[in-house]
């Protein structure tokens, strides 16, 4: 071996190394944050599988360009091969499933995994021949087929759902399997392979005209993405330890999609973060009390308020001023609602409570909405996050204020 | 011996028979005109030898292999692989890939190494990604682009982008390039440049061209054939300063009454 | 909605086949006409309006407030009676403001992202829709689900279609076995005023008991064949007029699109978007306009659903599948083509009640997805649509 490829193997075993430790240190904080509260250990390990399914979706979605709304169902369908298979094997806490738990919880993300891309396969088929919105509607049907299947199999607990036993629980491990995906993707990309499969999402015609095997490359894509999302799923089977209908609603899909779309198609690094972010936003939530209806009804007028005045600075004024307009609003807004609701707090209708639990999801949704409404290309569009980058936004931006300044 | 040949290729869309029994052979190392009035079928033939539309009757050989007969056809990506690759009359470069990267997606139809080497970052794919950059660096000098090699393809000035094309074309190596109004849109001095640069594309690489044009200046003082076609039909064949003679193009051109 | 239509259909004998498809139209009016809904919206803007099934939901609602305010509120003692010109307030009040709905959210929505690409809009939808329905939560009246008092329809009689007379041979001796059931009710009746309990009856009331058993296990298996040998549908008045609505609705829309101004103006605008601007129609205008014809034929849809059907409970997902499924018939149709909805709608419609009619109840809601995607592969600009072909 040459000083060139140890070099390389070295570099990549301390990559390897520093992902585990990663892992384990989210791990860690999570159990030592969570101690009393496993609501709080349950939020990593479900902000891992997340990052993956939102990172997988983008290999099909952003990078290959294939509108796939279905994602949902590959994870279902990890998690019920899962399901399957622990009951064969767990037999009363005896089973190879409560012996040894890593190996198991491994195999069964492989086991998962495998099933799932059979379903990426089936649902990728369509992708051969159609294009954007009737390709979404396709997989978006393809998943609720499989959902509603799932859900009438009395093998598979019918409507009510089935236990998964034993309870394996490895936060390390769903961090882990998050750092693989995005792993996976940055290689793809890094080489020429994930050119080609760029170059199936920007043209088709060209590409085949090209050579590119267009159809492999879509195929590889849904066969890919699925596997991640299925060996997910596994995993949440046996962190959950019972799985129904309900575990995997029709909006899951749609969350997925949004977190790609909000990172900025095919960028893994907003994929990664607007994943965490957005299921953060309803999960950190869980905690709101009961609001008054002053503080919420504020809020949506504040909001309605701000959203328009920061869109009219965005197209039109590009004045000295135009950083402060844009970032002024919000505290201006913040400051309106804390004060206001807090003085209209006991008038008469406004003084009723709305229960935290529901606004969540409202607040959730206009988030969703805003976000488009202001950055419509994502918060990173097609780019990676990088120091360059950065620093490539950063010019741009003193350059802007510079220009307008003289 | 000839590289392509086309034998009485027909295709017929519904009722309209865009190409009729057209038959012509091209001899390796060429340059090769293709020109007509609009609508007379230029396209469409390009669209038969790549594969992209199937003939409705007759046959397309190239290199010894029949690649398409009535109904049938090898495919782009086949056709591709065994060494035809084409421009695009409406530019269609991958708008977000940055110059170099179109010309690599051009360079990977021939890689050897695996998706999962890609996925695993190994050696031999991080080699194999190395090798088509700086093949496509070269490709890129070749037709004066290197200095733009990062922009993306979108923002770059419409001659240049015309330029990508071709460099992403040879980039497939192929054994036969055929540019589709690779001269559209171009003002005097682009074009001069861009005869120069087809000249040396044969020389250099030993390419056969076949192209599409309007312009007749470049096609006269680049074509060592010329091939034309109207209606579908093939009206004329020969050296530039024998098409150019021909009653029945200038009829076609200009109309009858001439 | 749905399920009320299920509980009409009970077992596939062939003799029900009339009836069932009678439901399987009614089904598929109300769909077509949501249906019209996406496929203008798509039409004109090219996007998929997610947002359209709460629009729908937001119908039903109004039409429940109208009613409330007509006095018919829940559990009041004594509700007005029911009178034509409440339905046709309830209907106005409906569309109305389902069509102010559709301009809010093409208005604040999707208008600012025109020029982006279409997935950002796509993702509003989305959230939008999920905004209706839970921010719904929080203002409307979702538990217990209200539904709309069916006193307020004054058409809950039924009419009967008799397609084929029942055998009358058996009918009479359906009829005749009555005089024996009572006559054996009667004979138990009484000697059970002897016995000690109903529970612990003599031999003697064992013995009635079990005749008056066997005459009434007799009698129903000659009253089920007597049924079976006749076909009828029986539909109640206020379905019927739903239907004619729906007719009525669609003509008018037929006649807006193709003989007004307007109408043509819209169909060029889905034509092609860019070039009627620049042939100086406003396009603004006519996006609002589609946008208040496709949101109003929703608000119809809605308010006739939840007043003719009875017991059709509303709370705020009440537009998910039903605009899940008019989505699928627009696709069906061929998506853009306003004929195509409503024959997309009708088979939706159709094709539904069939399979709950073989008795795959439970995979009623993947059908649509089946059919959609057969489709879709098959023939992916929809039966009356046309696929485009990509010039190279």
């Amino acid at each position: 071996m040459d000083s060139v490829a140890l070099r390389r193997l070295g570099f990549r075993l301390l990559w390897i190394a520093l992902g585990v430790a990663f892992a384990f240190l989210v791990q860690w904080v999570a159990l030592s944050s969570g101690q009393f509260n496993s609501n709080g250990q349950r939020l990593f390990f479900l902000a891992g599988l997340y990052v993956t399914l939102a990172v997988s979706l983008n290999l099909i979605n952003g990078i290959t360009g294939q509108f796939s709304m279905g994602h949902a169902a590959f994870y279902q369908v990890g998690a019920y091969t899962t399901g399957v298979l622990a009951a064969k094997f767990y037999s009363d806490g005896a089973g190879l499933a409560s012996k040894y738990p890593l190996p198991w919880l491994i195999g069964m993300m492989f086991a998962g995994g495998l099933v799932a891309a059979l379903a990426g396969f089936i649902v990728g088929l369509p992708s051969l021949r159609l294009k954007g919105d009737y390709l979404a509607i396709v997989t978006l049907g393809f998943g609720e087929i499989i959902r509603i299947i799932v859900q009438n199999q009395k093998s598979l607990g019918g409507s009510y759902g089935m236990d998964v036993k034993p309870k394996i629980d490895f936060i390390w491990l769903s961090t882990l399997l998050a750092i693989a995906t995005i792993a996976i993707s940055r290689n793809l990309l890094k080489n020429v392979h994930g050119l080609a499969f760029l170059a199936v999402r920007e043209d088709e015609v060209a590409s085949s005209a090209m050579g590119v095997r267009v159809t492999r490359i879509k195929i590889a894509a849904f066969l890919l993405g699925s596997a991640l999302a299925g060996a997910a799923g596994a995993l949440l089977a046996h962190h959950e330890t019972f799985i129904s209908k309900d575990t995997f609603p029709m909006d899951l899909s749609f969350i997925i999609v949004t977190m790609v779309v909000l990172g900025g198609t095919g960028s893994i690094t907003g994929s990664t973060l607007a994943a965490i972010t957005l299921y953060l936003i309803p999960e950190r939530m869980r905690d709101l009390k009961d609001v008054p209806v002053s503080y919420a009804a504020l809020g949506v007028i504040m909001l309605i308020v701000t959203v328009a005045f920061v869109r009219r600075t965005m197209e039109k004024d590009f004045s000295k001023l135009r950083t402060v307009k844009l970032v002024a609003p919000w505290f201006v807004s913040i400051v309106v609602v804390a004060v206001g609701g807090a003085a209209l707090k006991n008038v008469g209708p406004l003084s009723k409570v709305i229960d935290g639990q529901q606004l969540r999801f409202v607040i959730f949704a206009l988030t969703l909405i805003t976000l488009m409404l202001l950055r419509p290309q994502g918060i990173f569009a097609h780019h990676e996050f990088s120091l360059q980058w950065l620093k490539k936004v950063l010019a741009r931006f003193t350059k802007r204020s510079g220009e307008v300044a003289s | 011996m000839s590289l392509l040949s086309l034998d009485k290729a027909t295709i017929q869309f519904g009722g309209l028979i865009a190409v009729n029994q057209v038959s012509f052979s091209l001899d390796k190392g060429d340059i090769f005109g293709l020109i007509g009035p609009n609508g007379a079928g230029k396209t469409t033939c390009f669209n038969l030898i790549t594969g992209i539309y199937e003939p409705t009757g007759g046959s397309v050989t190239f290199d010894g292999k029949v690649i398409a007969k009535a109904g049938k056809s090898a495919g782009p990506e086949s056709i591709a692989k065994m060494g035809i690759c084409r421009t695009f009359q409406n530019i269609r470069l991958y708008g977000s890939l940055s110059a170099i990267e179109n010309v690599m997606v051009g360079g990977f139809l021939r890689h050897r190494t695996g998706l999962f080497s890609a996925l695993f970052d190994l050696k031999r794919a991080a080699d194999e990604t190395v090798e088509l950059r700086e093949a496509g660096m070269k490709l890129l000098q070749a037709v004066g682009l290197d200095d733009v090699a990062d922009v993306r393809s979108r923002d770059l000035p419409y001659g240049s982008q015309r330029r990508l094309e071709i460099a992403r074309a040879m980039a497939t190596q192929p054994k036969l390039l055929l540019l589709d109004e690779p001269a559209a849109g171009m003002n005097p001095q682009e074009k001069m440049d861009l005869m120069e640069v087809v000249r040396s594309i044969r020389d250099q690489f030993g390419m056969t061209v076949l192209l599409i044009e309007h312009d007749m200046r470049f096609v006269m003082g680049l074509c060592e054939k010329i091939f034309v076609l109207d209606h579908g039909e093939e009206i004329a064949f020969g050296l530039p300063e024998e098409v150019r003679a021909n009653p029945k193009v200038i009829a076609a051109y200009l109309g009858e009454a001439h | 909605m749905i399920h009320s239509f299920t509980d009409l259909l009970a077992g596939a004998s062939l003799t029900t086949l009339p009836q069932q498809l009678a439901s399987g139209i009614l089904l598929g009016a109300i769909y077509a006409l949501i249906a019209l809904g996406y496929t203008m919206v798509y039409g004109v803007l090219k996007l998929i309006n997610f947002a359209h099934g709460e629009v729908y939901m937001l119908g039903a609602y109004t039409a429940l407030f109208v009613t409330w305010a007509l006095g018919f509120t829940p559990n009041a003692p004594n509700p007005p009676e029911a009178r034509v010109w409440m339905l046709l307030i309830m209907l106005l009040a409906s569309m109305t403001v389902c069509a102010i709905v559709g301009i809010l959210i093409e208005r604040f929505a999707y208008r600012p992202l025109r020029n982006q690409p279409r997935i950002a809009s796509l993702i509003t939808a989305i959230g939008l829709s999920l905004l209706l329905q839970y921010g719904g939560q929080l203002v409307l009246p979702v538990s217990p689900p209200p539904s709309i008092d069916s006193k307020v329809n004054p058409f809950s009689d039924n009419v009967k279609f008799v397609l084929k007379q029942g055998d009358s041979a058996l009918l009479t001796q359906a009829a005749g076995f009555q005089p024996k059931v009572d006559q054996a009710q009667a004979a138990f009746d009484a000697q059970l005023k002897s016995e000690k309990s109903q529970f612990d009856l003599s031999p003697r009331g064992e013995e009635l008991k079990k005749a008056l058993e066997d005459v009434k296990r007799e009698q129903k298996v000659v009253t089920d064949s007597a049924n079976a040998s006749k076909v009828e549908i029986t539909l109640p008045k206020g379905q019927l007029i739903m239907l004619g609505m729906v007719v009525a609705l669609m003509a008018a829309l037929t006649y807006l699109v193709m003989f007004t101004k307007r109408g043509r103006a819209m169909r060029a605008v889905s034509l092609d978007f860019n070039a009627s601007s620049l042939m100086g129609i406003n396009v603004d205008s006519i996006v609002t306009f589609t946008f208040i014809v496709g949101s109003s034929l929703a608000g119809a849809g809605a308010m006739m659903t939840a007043t003719f059907l009875p017991g059709t409970q509303i709370n705020t997902y009440f537009g998910v599948l039903p605009g899940t499924k008019a989505f699928v018939a627009a696709v069906l149709g061929g998506i853009g083509n306003i004929p195509g909805a409503v024959l997309g709608g009708m088979l939706m419609g159709i094709a539904e009640v069939i399979v709950i009619w073989l008795g795959y109840d439970a995979y009623k809601d993947a059908l649509a997805f089946v059919v959609l995607i057969a489709v879709l592969i098959f023939r992916p600009g929809g039966l009356l649509g046309s696929a485009k072909v990509e010039k190279v």
